[in-house]
């Protein structure tokens, strides 16, 4: 039993943490929230070049061979820094997809291109419902002579606008199917869905008779359901990584300031109303932590318990994070309700990630449903 | 990072099973059939575990000692008695104590032949301890002590109790108190029950009329029973830490047996997805206390003391199960409220320490108790604050000066 990091671990978290301080500054985070694709080449490039981009493949696709714990600690490092880019969406979203439902030939031409940096991916797993339950797929794919041609609507498909290559469900005469979609490709219609949080880009999808060619289908027909549930359980944690960094830049911030910042002649710290609020944030984000990590270890152990753990994950760390991150706006007062102030980077980084991968309730469902089955 | 128990820890667990299954007593009905568990326990190297070799204990891995706690709880076993002479009195000799007061005491300590509570808390002296007013004057020979504490927990049963006392009202409060070894057994010493809102009296008031405590009961010097006081109750173990999730996960799978049973708006509760959503929650809440758990035990495995970090520990609990037993009313409704006459689909089976039949009632009003005692959450979050991030303290009126 032992629930710290390795020193190897610990070495990466500190080496992800530099380079994000040194290139991933709340300067850059803003210049790329006005910028028309919204993420830096050179970052990028060297993200890739860190060995970033293929942390948990295969060392023969070009990946590092690493785990969850090693990918989460460099997504709760992102959501510190409110790196904006198709990071999660391609490393992720396509590529721990990939890895899990992809043919040897899928994998062999996906999985080096993205840890190379080359190719970007993503995957679009929602539609106009929101239900996360791939069994309520309603994008269609119909067998034609050369492959498939699919049709449907999808929403909210992060960094579509820079992807190569992205998963898409659709119902099969079969049953719900994964197909492998270029984006940019005829039938393919992408339009921007512009959110609050302005470091995470959505598109909707359109597919309007999109033909894909036979070999875009990712596994036999029919058979999405496993890959999918095992993609959003990851998915899930992810995002909870994420959002654990958001929630830990905003109690340190308002940590800081309630060091520095004096009403009525005295630190606000040294008042109960703000050290009880920071304390209970600090509770917070030391138990999402935790939750984490757990869910993180468990996936890539194989434990009994990883979809609860998944589950339980997301349900904590979502509102934890909503409320330490809620809290932290309150502790600054006006300055925090301001856009110049980067407190509200990190605010909506976490609260962008809240509704993704089965929002608290969602995943609340999925625990009764696995205690009543169980017992 | 491995979230696996190791080869040798599921060995164990398995042997202190095994050991539970063959030695479980079938029901204690008073002090004595306890003090008899308690020695069972004792001589079978599962009690004082974390005490050093030399003096009675095994010197186990705080894992160990995780273990033993689980397993008793997984099997509903009664819980040892004298908690306070063994989790704190004990511990504090080791510390603090001279080679006699070692040679004397510790012993019977383990072995429940003494049995020890803690003189604290007194009626205007709750989160300001400091400002104890029980006054120990030095008569040459011995020391005289007179006084009231409050919130004494095992008072009546107590043959000693761990005493503080201000010795030098001259001094800043924290300055002016030293740390005694009390018989309770003298005519000095008036012990009454204190009847709490559970009916029931696990604490008790203890009024001290010119009570003595001889000269070689002091422990540490005068005026060092502050700092020894602070030690002690930052004492943490994390002995209990997996054994409370397994005692809250079994209450759970209670409540979820009542929850497919009963009825509203003609479903049952279970079905009803509001409810849902809270036991949802509570689930998530219990796994997260578990895996928080498994964090604490590896600091402890590694020699690190928790130290304040016990403060997030303590609190988040505390606070957790106040919201666990409020879900528990909610779905039970009026069963919840039973002390008496439970049909047997909604009893509750926890064992109390005092002998008393366990019910959803007396665990939902216990649950009030755990965000007072040993720190109120107010005091854990000012500690949070203060020690863990760093934040400036608050100006006090009363860190200068006498108390009198």
């Amino acid at each position: 039993m032992n629930f710290s990091f390795s020193e190897d671990q610990t070495l990466l978290r500190n080496s992800v943490r530099a380079a994000l301080d040194e290139q991933c500054k709340p300067a850059h985070v803003r210049a790329m929230m006005e910028d028309d694709r919204g993420y830096g080449e050179a970052l990028w490039s060297e993200m890739a070049k860190l060995g970033w981009l293929g942390l948990p493949f295969a060392e023969e696709q070009g990946g590092a061979g690493l785990g969850m714990v090693e990918l989460a600690l460099v997504l709760e490092e992102m959501g510190r820094a409110a790196y904006p880019g198709p990071y999660f969406a391609s490393v992720v979203l396509a590529g721990l997809g990939l890895q899990a439902g992809g043919s040897a030939a899928q994998k062999e031409k996906w999985l080096p291109a993205i840890a190379s940096g080359q190719a970007r991916g993503t995957a679009a797993l929602l539609e106009d419902s929101l239900d996360w339950d791939p069994a309520a797929t309603a994008a269609t794919a119909a067998k034609t002579g050369a492959g498939w041609t699919l049709n449907g609507v999808k929403r909210f498909v992060p960094w579509a606008h820079v992807a190569d290559v992205a998963l898409v469900p659709a119902r099969a005469p079969e049953g719900v199917s994964l197909f492998l979609v270029d984006p940019r490709a005829a039938g393919v219609t992408l339009t921007p869905m512009v959110g609050i949080d302005l470091t995470t880009r959505w598109s909707e999808m359109r597919l309007d008779d999109a033909a894909v060619p036979a070999d875009a289908l990712m596994g036999p027909a029919s058979e999405a359901g496993p890959v999918l549930a095992d993609l959003l359980r990851r998915a899930a944690v992810g995002a909870s990584a994420e959002m654990l960094g958001a929630a830990r830049r905003c109690l340190d911030m308002s940590v800081g300031y309630a060091k520095v910042r004096e009403q009525f002649g005295q630190l606000i710290g040294s008042f109960q109303a703000i050290r009880h609020r920071c304390a209970e944030m600090l509770v917070e984000v030391e138990k999402a932590h935790a939750a984490v990590y757990y869910a993180a270890w468990a996936l890539g152990a194989g434990a009994e318990d990883a979809a609860m753990a998944a589950s339980v994950c997301k349900s904590f760390v979502s509102e934890a994070a909503r409320q330490v991150c809620g809290d932290a706006i309150q502790v600054h007062g006006g300055i925090g309700f301001t856009w110049e102030y980067d407190l509200h980077l990190y605010f909506k980084r976490a609260k962008a990630l809240e509704p993704l991968y089965g929002d608290a309730a969602y995943h609340r469902e999925l625990l009764v449903r696995g205690i009543t089955t169980s017992a | 990072m491995d979230l696996n128990y190791t080869i040798e820890d599921v060995a164990f667990r398995k042997q202190v099973r095994g050991w539970l299954e063959q030695n479980l007593p079938r029901q204690i009905k008073d002090l004595e059939d306890r003090k008899v568990w308690h020695r069972k326990l004792y001589e079978a190297g599962y009690l004082g575990m974390g005490w050093p070799k030399e003096y009675g204990g095994q010197g186990a891995r705080p894992m160990e000692q995780a273990i033993v706690a689980d397993e008793m709880a997984r099997a509903g076993a009664p819980a040892p008695t004298n908690g306070l002479g063994v989790g704190i009195v004990g511990p504090t000799i080791v510390v603090h104590g001279t080679d006699a007061q070692k040679r004397r005491y510790l012993r019977k300590i383990l072995t429940a032949e003494e049995m020890w509570c803690q003189l604290y808390s007194e009626p205007n002296a709750g989160s300001d301890l400091a400002a104890l007013r029980t006054a120990a004057e030095d008569k040459g020979d011995h020391f005289q002590v007179n006084g009231q504490k409050i919130w004494t927990s095992g008072g009546a049963i107590a043959d000693w109790g761990l005493l503080l006392a201000r010795t030098d009202p001259s001094v800043a409060k924290h300055k002016g108190i030293s740390c005694f070894l009390i018989d309770m057994r003298q005519p000095g010493v008036d012990v009454r029950p204190l009847k709490q809102i559970t009916g029931s009296s696990e604490f008790c008031e203890v009024f001290m009329t010119s009570a003595r405590v001889e000269k070689e009961n002091l422990i540490g010097r005068l005026g060092e029973g502050w700092g020894i006081a602070q030690t002690t109750l930052g004492y943490e173990r994390g002995g209990r830490a997996l054994a409370r999730i397994t005692s809250y996960a079994s209450q759970y799978n209670h409540l979820m047996n009542a929850a497919r049973r009963l009825k509203r708006n003609g479903r049952p509760i279970l079905d009803d997805a509001v409810t849902r959503q809270k036991l949802g929650r509570i689930w998530a809440d219990l796994e997260v206390e578990r895996y928080a758990a498994l964090r604490v035990l590896t600091m402890l495995e590694r020699g690190e003391h928790p130290g304040a970090s016990g403060s997030l520990t303590k609190l988040s609990y505390s606070e957790f199960e106040k919201r666990f037993m409020e879900l528990a009313e909610e779905i039970l409704g009026p069963y919840g409220q039973l002390t008496d006459g439970v049909p047997a689909e909604y009893r509750l089976e926890v064992d109390t320490a005092v002998g008393d039949h366990g019910t959803w009632a007396y665990a939902f009003l216990w649950s009030r108790a755990g965000t007072i005692y040993a720190g109120s959450s107010e005091i854990q979050k000012n500690v949070i604050g203060e020690r863990i991030l760093g934040l400036p303290k608050e100006s006090r009126a009363d860190r200068v000066g006498g108390t009198r």
